[in-house]
């Protein structure tokens, strides 16, 4: 090529003896960028469809009735602690000023720390990053969680309290 | 006719495209997660088809610029 510098005649001798073919150089280093960047292209696919299998599967599994010993009885600004759907899965019961039960996931939004009652405040209370979510609807009020605490859907049969299913 | 100046330009067009779908792909995934943690999942299965159809983009412009290779490489040995 005429404007190649290593084919000028006013290079010096050993760029003209060694020449190097950046052009080609940058050609196939971008050749094999644009490969690259397509085979990251694929695995985000992957994981895309992964993800969306595992919404299926979650959403597939029903959660059944669990008795919560002692909830019925739980006092005004009382909380309660227990396990819903699996033993895996804590879960906190609370018995709010005005007499209205309402229980929650215990695992916050942010980064799944536990939350407390606050009863004063009406507020849970996640203590690692200070977040605050309502006591009636579990929505994020203050700090860093964006999204509110899954809902544990409450029933009272003959006296007792059941969970009968998890809202997200 | 093509030749290796006009192949560097095309592949780095190429790689801005792919680079640019790549991230908005990347994006696509964390909002998938976060929709999937907030149990939002029914934008999941439109959220991978977007996706792979930004890969199927990707897919056609890496195929361009392969076959761009082949007629540079057909010119050349003329």
């Amino acid at each position: 090529m005429a404007d190649d510098p290593d084919s000028n005649e006013q290079a010096p001798r050993w760029r003209r003896d060694f020449p190097i073919g950046w052009e080609s150089d940058h050609y196939v280093s971008r050749r094999e960028l644009a490969k690259f960047l397509t085979l990251g292209s694929a695995l985000l696919v992957g994981a895309s469809f992964a993800i969306a299998l595992v919404g299926k599967l979650r959403r597939a599994v029903p959660a059944s009735a669990a008795r919560i010993p002692g909830g019925a009885a739980l006092g005004i600004g009382e909380s309660l602690l227990f396990r819903y759907p699996t033993d895996e899965d804590p879960c906190i019961l609370v018995r709010d000023h005005e007499g209205q039960l309402n229980a929650y996931s215990q695992v916050c939004t942010h980064l799944s720390c536990a939350v407390v009652y606050r009863p004063g405040e009406e507020t849970l209370f996640c203590p690692c990053h200070h977040g605050y979510f309502s006591c009636g609807e579990g929505l994020p009020t203050a700090g860093p969680p964006t999204r509110r605490l899954p809902r544990i859907q409450l029933e009272e049969r003959a006296g007792e309290l059941f969970a009968v299913g998890v809202k997200v | 006719m093509e030749t290796r100046r006009q192949g560097l330009s095309l592949m780095t067009a190429l790689c801005l495209l792919i680079g640019t779908l790549l991230v908005i792909q990347l994006w696509l995934v964390a909002a998938s997660l976060d929709a999937l943690y907030a149990g939002d999942v029914g934008v999941l299965v439109p959220a991978a088809l977007v996706s792979l159809g930004m890969f199927a983009v990707n897919g056609f412009l890496l195929w361009y610029g392969a076959d761009f290779d082949r007629r540079l490489k057909r010119v050349r040995r003329r």
